[in-house]
């Protein structure tokens, strides 16, 4: 025990001296070593393609390699665990999606994004209601009238609670009726191809992950997540157009980002808050972008945190007022909608 | 046509990339032999690898190590009875028998040919046949992968060896390891105690280097002092004839392998399974019992998973959905090069398709050549001295599992896991059933909720689904047969046949 202590207090003091006599400023160091990335997603979904296609400008921009690895399981909450025992020296980022915004509402972890540092936001999904090229439904408000009509009887393709799909049907019964069969899948792809063979009759999907087959005409937008029509998607109307309250909710979609722990020196969040500023911004991630059907966004500091608690609330609240969540948002002290902006 | 050609040839006549396919091959054997160390893994770091590269080169090497490291399963599960991925599982039964009589060289030898055919039937079937296969495969709603699931667990009689009552204790207590974790759902923990490291589950690779890698370990401690078996290595490339007469059985493997790799949900693990299957009911007279080293036993799994792989490239190619976790992860590299995997994949970018097929072939080439060198070596790892083979295998076994998520935790459980098999089979469980239960009590919770809420959770709707719908009826039908077949009401109906005639 006292010997672990000495050596806790006496590496560090080393170290210290060690680069102060090396050079004037021992922070000015970083990064001296690899970096390791901790993707809380499995590899080849939306969270590892950014993080992938992100991190060599980083690389470029910090002098250093960033190792990624993927720590799947448990809707990230592994992964972000993970991260969050590590030591808080810089050398440990989390790479992580928005799901720990609904951690503590769910129930599933009693951390989020609030206790971690957010380095960057890099970016937010656009969302397409999606059905299949056969459907008889072209636009929400007609999938609507028929629900209405025969509650109960239209299979919507879902990925479990908390999920993408979920969180929009909360927003949809929040201002509206929509009563479905929802047919849970283990992610966006299985879900897709049961669309893809009618098992399904719509599915609420990330641009990203529908885009194509959209376009290529084999399944066709019923709404967009949006106020106005999007350049990517030509013809199909805005939510908006079939339930005009839902504004209150948008923009809304899910994100990305890059987080440290908190207790990471300042300089050393300076530097990397830098770096990622300069890597979300090149050119060929920005092309990247918008070839994957996301929209940039490259937040840090006061932004990302408003952004952070916008979303934290718009979803938390349109979730408890669908019945989805038994914990009042109230409890966990995440204001109301419009409520954090004033 | 001469577009289809010249995409087709192009990694044959590119020295640069006819190098890399080369390289991915010979790296994928290796990864592949490795328990723990997966195709998959190997393709995700690649992605950050050739991250500058062009976009041929980095699928050039990603099919290589793909067609390698599906192959490289059988090296350890024939050596060692350690299975270097779950798609060599069957591999291991018929092939640690072979090596323990000195034919460890003949059955490399024979699983090299054999995946070899399979790999390029499968190419063929994927060349002809992608959309048709592609729309078949989306047909398949959730209550028909629910059917084939059940088909699977079926396999149970074939697995366990001589007790049955053991074998479906195994498939139990396996599907209860496969349901522990985050409930799909709800997203509750369900069977965690609590333990937050549990949420993601327990992998059943972990279960799989457990059960079997570690629990062979200490199985083998027991005849330490054992001389080990001298391994002829004068019949290493299996005669024509050989071949031959294995052919039939290894074409209709093939096209289980192809057909079940193109399902977007099943891949080669659950191919080889069926595919062992189906060489032990339709083989009547091997030379050799099966599970004492039948050759039969080693054709039909290698054919399939090997076949596996077009079949997985199938809605990859035609639809941009992935057929397993490997394709998944290349749509994530063609994403990441500014490629649109999706159903214009094919219209847009022609070759990409083409550029596949031609180097999956180029691959299964290489194979042959990589796979049938080097065997001489190989075989003298049944012949290293225990107690310097199972302090190695147990390294191996613990970086394997480490290397999975990178999680200390997932190393624990198959340490525990290996105790737990360990004392398993000293009481005469196989290991098989446990990793059939742990694949398929997932996939049969998820579909059954599926098909279940499909139908706004009615069961009367569900039970008329099943003989209704043309595919369902096909699988409920085969599941019916199968499960007579089992039953002295095959022999009552046998008898009846004869006393007619």
């Amino acid at each position: 025990m006292f010997h672990s202590a000495l050596k806790t207090l006496t590496i560090p003091m080393a170290v210290a001296l060690a680069t102060m006599s090396l050079s004037g400023q021992a922070l000015a160091e970083y990064p001296e070593r690899n970096i390791t990335g901790t993707i809380q997603w499995g590899a080849g979904g939306a969270t590892d393609n950014i993080a992938r296609s992100l991190t060599p400008h980083v690389e470029e921009a910090l002098d250093t390699s960033v190792i990624l690895t993927n720590r799947p399981g448990g809707t990230g909450v592994i992964g972000m665990n993970y991260v969050m025992t590590q030591r808080p020296d810089g050398y440990n980022l989390l790479y992580g999606a928005e799901n720990p915004q609904l951690y503590r509402l769910m129930g599933l972890a009693d951390f989020g994004y609030d206790d971690m540092h957010t380095i960057n936001i890099i970016g937010q999904g656009l969302v397409v209601i999606a059905a299949p090229a056969d459907s008889p439904f072209d636009n929400l408000a007609e999938l609507l009238e028929y629900a209405h009509q025969n509650p109960g009887e239209l299979r919507m393709g879902g990925t479990g609670a908390g999920g993408l799909p979920s969180t929009v049907h909360a927003m949809i019964n929040a201002v509206d009726e929509l009563d479905v069969r929802t047919v849970t899948f283990g992610g966006d792809g299985p879900g897709m191809t049961a669309m893809l063979g009618d098992h399904i009759d719509f599915m609420p999907l990330s641009l990203a992950a529908v885009g194509e087959q959209i376009r290529s005409g084999k399944m066709k937008g019923l709404a967009v997540l949006t106020t106005e029509e999007i350049d990517a998607l030509p013809g199909v109307p805005p939510i908006t157009e079939a339930l005009p309250d839902i504004d209150t909710f948008l923009p809304w979609g899910p994100f990305w980002g890059v987080f440290v722990r908190e207790e990471t020196p300042d300089d050393i969040k300076q530097r990397l808050e830098d770096a990622y500023e300069t890597a979300v911004d090149s050119e060929q991630f920005q092309q990247f972008l918008a070839n994957f059907g996301a929209e940039p966004l490259n937040l840090n500091g006061e932004d990302a945190q408003q952004y952070l608690d916008n979303w934290q609330s718009v979803t938390g609240w349109s979730m408890f007022e669908a019945g989805s969540v038994k914990v009042s948002p109230e409890e966990l002290g995440i204001p109301r909608p419009g409520a954090a902006a004033e | 046509m001469i577009d289809t050609f010249h995409y087709f040839l192009m990694a044959w006549v590119d020295p640069h990339l006819l190098l890399l396919t080369a390289l991915g091959t010979l790296g994928g054997i290796y990864i592949g032999a490795i328990p723990g160390l997966s195709v998959t893994m190997a393709v995700s770091i690649l992605i950050s690898f050739t991250f500058a590269w062009d976009i041929n080169d980095a699928l050039a090497l990603m099919v290589g190590i793909y067609v390698g490291g599906v192959y490289g399963g059988s090296r350890t599960a024939i050596l060692l009875n350690i299975p270097g991925a779950p798609s060599a599982v069957t591999t291991a039964f018929d092939g640690y028998p072979l090596a323990q009589r000195g034919e460890a060289g003949r059955a490399i030898g024979l699983s090299t040919v054999m995946s070899v055919i399979g790999g390029i039937l499968g190419t063929v079937i994927l060349a002809g046949t992608a959309p048709w296969l592609a729309d078949m495969a989306l047909e398949f709603a959730p209550r028909d992968y629910f059917l084939i699931a059940v088909l699977g667990l079926l396999l149970v009689s074939t697995l366990s060896g001589k007790s049955l009552a053991r074998g479906i204790f195994s498939v139990a207590l396996g599907a209860a390891i496969g349901l522990v974790g985050m409930d799909m759902v709800t997203a509750q923990p369900r069977l965690t105690m609590g333990n937050m490291q549990l949420l993601g589950g327990i992998h059943y690779v972990v279960v799989m280097i457990g059960l079997f890698g570690v629990a062979e370990a200490f199985y083998q401690l027991h005849n330490l002092n054992k001389v080990p078996v001298k391994q002829k290595v004068d019949k290493i490339i299996p005669p024509l004839k050989m071949v031959l007469k294995f052919l039939p059985l290894s074409m209709r493997s093939g096209i289980i392998g192809v057909v079940v790799g193109a399902l977007p949900g099943t891949g080669g693990d659950i191919a080889s399974l069926f595919a062992y299957d189906h060489a032990k009911r339709s083989v009547k007279n091997p030379k050799v019992p099966f599970g004492e080293g039948a050759y039969e036993g080693l054709v039909a799994p290698e054919t399939a998973n090997n076949a596996a792989v077009g079949g997985a490239y199938v809605p990859m190619l035609t639809l941009g959905m992935p057929g397993d976790a490997v394709t998944a992860v290349i749509i994530g590299a063609l994403v990441i090069h500014g490629l649109n995997p999706g159903p214009m994949l094919m219209i847009e970018t022609p070759h990409i398709f083409w550029f596949t097929v031609g180097n999956l072939v180029l691959a299964n080439v290489f194979l042959l050549i990589f796979g049938l060198t080097g065997i001489k070596i190989f075989t003298r790892v049944v012949e290293v001295p225990k107690a310097i083979l199972i302090p190695l295998i147990l390294v191996l076994c613990v970086v394997g599992t480490y290397s999975i998520n990178s999680n200390m935790t997932e190393v624990y459980w198959m340490l525990g896991f290996g105790l737990f098999g360990y004392w398993l089979k000293v009481f005469g469980f196989q290991m098989g059933p446990i990793i059939l239960g742990v694949i398929l009590g997932p996939l049969i919770d998820n579909t059954y909720r599926q098909a279940m809420s499909s139908v706004g959770d009615s069961g009367g709707q569900f039970l008329l689904d099943l003989v209704t719908n043309p595919l369902s009826l096909v699988l409920t039908s085969v599941i019916v047969l199968v499960l007579l077949g089992q039953t002295p009401a095959k022999a009552w109906f046998n008898g009846k046949l004869k006393r007619q005639a």
